[in-house]
């Protein structure tokens, strides 16, 4: 067994009158990928930003490598800075091309001096291949590298675990394909990962485990050979059939 | 009868009109973003105390509160016995409130997205702001800022009122000597024209040309 990274119990999540999470356990070991599908609306991103410490649980427990993260006045930022998050939305930062970008963190955060922070930066835009295109800015770039760069963001932190949110969803097919490709070869490389992501192949090929998400819970887990082929639950398979067959 | 030697006496006016107008806007620049800061974050319910202010000076007119410092405040504060620095503090503190509102605007408009992703690397709010937004927000508000300028180009005159040498008391000083009514103050609104006209436009179309490059709204 692994050391776990990230884990969670009993997490619930209300917004108003709204309950969007109505209570999950979830844990991730070091090097392991889990993917995360269900409907939208199933509380999918919600989960993934309590995780990644952008908002607190209403109730529950969140534990980084161990440690009680909401319960034991530790300091939040020094452990956001250690989980990677790349998001749905565009969000680099805009006035920063992609090397300022992926450098600004390194140096503000983990406090490297410039020439350090950007060789970091520049290893880390050389993983998602757009070391070329390291002095253009957000608004040059296509979607699709624009998300690498968010990955190559995450990546300059040297975080434990990155968090990704459906990084494809607003991409074209081409665009999802180049961004996919550069989540495998990190997979592969034993990054942890846990991704919120509707592209059952990158499921299929990586996955240590899959999680089947709706109405605010985990319905079904299981390796992907299992729960993609053989779901357990109706949900499941009602939506996996629609998923693939597109209807 | 109105001659070049009257018009190259008017243009004697110029240097105040531009001292008050870009001094006022520097102070209202440093009133400003810690304004609309304290107003964001409102630390030790420091909000309330940006509030008054900026309704404050929203509520009197500029002229009154040059009257207020030169006149009414030179015994207690002797920074104002001068009647060219009360008119520039009047209006830079005018100015603060209005920029910080600029400011505000700019810094809602570039999002919470851009908040969420400093967040996600560790940053915290300072850090997030300092690196992240207000870079951003300055760009933004560029346009904001070159109405702002125009706007305190203009109001200037009013230190006429105190006596301060500027465009708008040499043209009437003009007007006195020369008895021609039209020309000196037709040539004082050119000549505000002249300056107001470049100094905004130029923001304008920076913020344009900055906001198509970062790919700003």
């Amino acid at each position: 067994m692994g050391e776990v990274v990230l884990a969670c119990e009993g997490l619930k999540k209300r917004y108003g009158d709204l309950w969007v999470l109505k209570g999950i356990d979830f844990e991730i070991e070091k090097g392991q990928t889990k993917v995360i599908i269900g409907p939208s609306g199933s509380g999918k991103s919600t989960f993934l930003r309590l995780m990644g410490l952008l908002e607190p649980p209403t109730e529950g427990k969140i534990y980084f490598e161990g440690k009680d993260v909401y319960g034991s006045g530790l300091d939040l930022n020094m452990i956001r800075a250690k989980i990677g998050f790349v998001f749905q939305e565009p969000s680099l930062f805009r006035h920063l091309t992609a090397l300022g970008n992926v450098k600004l963190g390194p140096k503000v955060v983990l406090k490297m001096k410039d020439d350090e922070a950007e060789r970091k930066a520049l290893e880390a835009l050389k993983t998602v291949r757009l070391e070329e295109w390291s002095h253009h800015y957000p608004a040059q770039l296509s979607g699709g590298q624009q998300q690498r760069v968010g990955i190559a963001r995450a990546l300059a932190m040297d975080p434990d675990i990155i968090l990704f949110d459906e990084p494809t969803a607003s991409l074209d097919i081409e665009l999802t394909w180049e961004v996919i490709d550069v989540m495998k070869d990190l997979a592969r490389r034993g990054v942890t990962m846990l991704v919120v992501t509707h592209e059952l192949g990158f499921a299929k090929e990586v996955a240590d485990e899959i999680l089947f998400m709706d109405d605010g819970r985990i319905i079904e887990s299981g390796p992907p050979e299992e729960l993609l082929k053989n779901p357990k639950s109706p949900r499941a398979r009602e939506f996996l059939r629609r998923l693939i067959g597109g209807v | 009868m109105f001659t070049l030697e009257n018009f190259l006496f008017l243009l004697q006016g110029v240097p105040n009109t531009l001292a008050i107008s870009f001094l006022s806007f520097a102070l209202g620049f440093a009133l400003g973003i810690p304004t609309a800061i304290v107003k964001q974050f409102s630390p030790y319910g420091l909000g309330h105390v940006a509030d008054a202010y900026i309704s404050v000076m929203r509520g009197i007119p500029v002229l009154v509160i040059m009257l207020l410092f030169h006149f009414g405040m030179a015994g207690i504060i002797p920074v104002f016995k001068s009647a060219f620095l009360s008119a520039t503090f009047a209006l830079g503190l005018r100015s603060g409130a209005f920029q910080s509102q600029i400011f505000r605007g700019a810094i809602n408009s570039v999002g919470r997205q851009q908040m969420m992703a400093a967040t996600s690397l560790g940053m915290n709010r300072w850090q997030a702001f300092r690196y992240v937004i207000l870079p951003q927000a300055f760009i933004v508000a560029l346009p904001g800022l070159g109405s702002e300028i125009a706007l305190l180009i203009k109001d200037s005159s009013y230190a006429f009122v105190l006596g301060v040498l500027e465009l708008t008391k040499y043209s009437d000083i003009v007007r006195k000597a020369t008895r021609s009514f039209l020309y000196p103050y037709l040539i004082a609104a050119i000549l505000y024209i002249l300056i107001t006209f470049p100094v905004a436009n130029y923001l304008d179309r920076l913020g344009s040309r900055l906001k198509t490059k970062y790919g700003l709204r």
